[in-house]
């Protein structure tokens, strides 16, 4: 079994892009399961949102979990919400901002004995060069896919032009380059 | 005089909301659901209340006349057909047929006089008597016009 | 006719979007409603279906669920097939109406997405709602996940609607946990849904003008006792019916039901018996319990009305400890579900012994790690033969520990 933490504020596309996730890992074959932490939520309040994925049906309807993924789309989530949680001797953190790698490692005590499983990339400037606004779920889910190996980027992008299948051509081009872009850029 | 054929209807007012056959919840129907006809009862709007075929479930079959201690009583020689009373009566008791007043649905009527009081004809159309009281009896002591008082 | 809706073999849903496409493909001809949170995307997409043109049906906005309720018990005697959606606050102020359907024997279908009931205020998964119905006379469907929520309102029509039957059918889902959570689920294709469901034929139905008819006749004492036992009894024959459902079901689908399932029971010594996604969760803990030592199994109610107490019976019959997991507030008494269990197992020759848990309220979390200390609990039960722990406790509170009554000892 393979679990997802996203750390994001509502608004910023953190349910839709686990959603999105679940949805091309389901092509492989595997099971999934994408849910979030929210409700009355308003726009920009800190929410969560989880993926879990595995070859067997899963059952597990906890909310708890010992992530194996962080992935955080808001650049400030990353200092003040609590990343680290539960967190495994594996636990990779991806973290969208604007500062360099060991930047961001040297203002997150929480990372200090981690930093070797820390990745960086700038979801916000991605998506606002190609999506034209601030849209990191898209990007984050190309970081992640080069991250974990889980897919081909090929693969995971002509999946994904399925699930976004609903949108205009634009818009689904933008999101395309902004997964690609950011599959080559985080670090 | 009114038509007393129309009130005499052979089911009419013999049955109490089944009130005659309690039967077991085995047989109740289902749902509560009450059928108003027996039979196929296309086009039953069309039909005058006599010859429906009224089901037991109907208030049609079930009496009140016997709770009535005054009885209104209709004199065709004075009404006008202005429906008044058709119109106001609370318990579809009036009978008409082609905007022809005929007569009262003793059955059903619980002598509230609503129709006496909305009568407009002078003298009125429509008057209360003792339940007891012969119908000729009761015509044949109609009151004269009334003059209209000189002021 | 209706515009096709493509789905494909596999998709990921959540719950909301699974029943949604079951009323989508049952082809409900009325679904009048007052969108609720949970449950809101129900009605919202199969509104969205009426207005593209994906399905023949009416959909009619209403002031209140009280109304929406009162709507759907019109259209479903005038003879569609109708269903609904609701939640929570919403549930109870459509309690009174659920009365007048299963009175009427009325086949409507309600999914009802389980939300705790405020005060205070909160909008997340609990069984308040769900045991606010259970002296409805509805049938009351259990679905663990998404697929299930889906698998079941595609059968809830199909009981509902058989002649013997005749009863409103409830399809109940945790608020959030199943219905806001994706997962993989395996959809009937177009076809084979409505081969299966087939078409409604109605009785007693009002727009048939050669036989009119009263719905909501008035009964004072010599005739109320008659129809409410007739009513019972109707609810109770269900039972069979619903096992025939279940078994054709499984040949269009492979997927098998039944009103009381059982996970890894053959030789368990202690069980954790629960409604909702805490099943499934407890199936986890009970595997990994197993690798501890512990004999653990599962059993879960698929069909929580009518009560299955015979199959609950025997599934528990050779447990020596049983854990029943009730996610609704007690208010003043053991869980509601506690006692019908207990009252199965009392007239058991095993009897075995039954203990309480109270969890999850206003969609608190219940861990592995929480179902774990449940059956290690039992298993000390089990070996001490007695209660061992407060017949009621509450798991997973803040504070200090909170439990109720202790076992009767010599």
């Amino acid at each position: 079994m393979t679990e997802i933490r996203w750390h994001s504020r509502a608004g910023q596309g953190a349910v839709s892009g686990a959603k999105g996730l679940g949805d091309v890992v389901a092509t492989t074959g595997k099971e999934v399961q994408a849910f979030a932490l929210y409700g009355s939520a308003k726009r920009g309040a800190a929410l969560r949102a989880y993926n879990r994925i595995s070859d067997e049906q899963i059952f597990d309807h906890a909310k708890f979990m010992r992530p194996d993924y962080v992935l955080v789309i808001d650049p400030a989530l990353a200092m003040t919400d609590d990343i680290t949680m539960n967190d495994k001797e594996t636990t990779k953190y991806i973290i969208t901002s604007h500062l360099s790698k060991d930047e961001v490692i040297e203002s997150i005590p929480a990372l200090q004995d981690k930093k070797e499983r820390v990745y960086v990339v700038d979801c916000v400037q991605i998506s606002l060069d190609t999506i034209k606004r601030s849209m990191p779920n898209s990007p984050m889910l190309g970081a992640f896919c080069k991250i974990s190996g889980m897919f081909e980027l090929d693969y995971f992008l002509e999946n994904m032009k399925r699930v976004l299948a609903k949108f205009p051509q634009k818009i689904i081009d933008a999101n395309m380059e902004a997964i690609t872009r950011a599959y080559n850029e985080v670090k | 005089m009114q038509d007393l054929k129309l009130k005499a209807a052979e089911k009419r007012g013999v049955h109490q909301l089944g009130g005659d056959n309690l039967v077991g919840w085995d047989e109740v129907t289902q749902g509560i659901v009450l059928t108003s006809f027996e039979g196929d009862a296309t086009d039953v709007a069309h039909k005058k209340a006599e010859e429906r075929s009224y089901s037991d479930f109907n208030s049609y079959t079930a009496t009140v006349a016997s709770w009535r201690v005054m009885k209104p009583v209709f004199n065709i020689d004075v009404c006008i057909d202005c429906q008044n009373c058709w119109v106001w009566c609370p318990d579809s008791s009036i009978l008409s047929r082609d905007k022809q007043m005929l007569g009262i649905d003793y059955d059903h009527c619980k002598g509230c006089e609503v129709c006496v009081e909305v009568c407009p004809t002078n003298p009125k159309s429509l008057l209360m008597f003792s339940e007891y009281e012969d119908l000729g009896d009761a015509l044949a002591s109609w009151p004269e016009k009334k003059k209209k008082e000189k002021k | 006719m209706a515009v096709e809706f493509e789905v494909n073999e596999r998709e990921v849903w959540d719950g909301n979007y699974a029943a949604s496409q079951a009323m989508r493909q049952a082809d409900v001809d009325v679904m009048a409603a007052y969108p609720i949170t949970p449950s809101t995307p129900i009605v919202e997409n199969y509104g969205a279906y009426v207005a593209n043109g994906y399905v023949d049906g009416e959909f009619v906005m209403v002031e209140s669920e009280h109304a929406a309720m009162s709507a759907c018990i019109g259209a479903s005697a005038a003879g569609g097939r109708v269903a609904t959606a609701t939640s929570s606050q919403g549930f109870a102020l459509m309690v009174e109406t659920l009365y007048q359907a299963s009175g009427m024997r009325l086949p409507i279908v309600l999914n009802v997405v389980n939300r705790a009931l405020a005060s205070p205020l909160n909008v997340r998964g609990d069984h308040a709602d769900m045991y606010l119905g259970r002296d409805s006379g509805w049938i009351q469907f259990g679905a663990f996940n998404a697929q299930e929520a889906y698998d079941l309102a595609l059968c809830a029509f199909k009981v509902a609607e058989n002649h013997a039957v005749r009863l409103p059918v409830m399809i109940h889902q945790d608020g959030f946990i199943t219905s806001h959570t994706a997962q993989n689920v395996y959809p009937l294709s177009n076809e084979d849904a409505i081969k299966f469901v087939g078409e409604i034929v109605p009785v007693d139905d009002m727009l048939d003008f050669s036989r009119p008819v009263t719905y909501g006749a008035q009964t004072e004492e010599d005739w109320h006792f008659e129809h409410k036992a007739k009513q019972h009894k109707a609810l109770m024959d269900s039972m069979s019916i619903i096992d025939d459902v279940f078994a054709e079901f499984k040949k269009v689908s492979g997927r098998e039901y039944k009103r009381v399932e059982s996970y890894d029971m053959e030789d368990a010594e202690v069980c954790v018996i629960g409604l909702g996604t805490t099943v499934e969760s407890a199936r986890v803990a009970a595997k990994e319990m197993r690798k501890e030592g512990v004999k653990a199994g599962v059993v879960a109610i698929r069909c929580f009305r009518p009560f299955p107490y015979e199959e609950v019976r025997e599934a528990l019959r050779n447990c020596k400890s049983i854990a029943v997991t009730d996610r609704s507030s007690p208010g003043g008494a053991m869980g509601a579900f506690y006692n019908e269990v207990a009252a199965a197992m009392m007239t058991s020759q095993s009897r075995p012994l039954v203990t309480n848990y109270i969890y999850g309220l206003g969609g608190r979390d219940i861990s592995i790690e929480n179902l774990k200390t449940i059956f290690r609990e039992q298993k000390a039960n089990a070996d001490a033969g007695y209660i061992t722990t407060d017949i009621q406790q509450f798991t997973n509170l803040r504070g200090p520990k909170l439990g109720f009554c202790k076992t009767e000892r010599n």
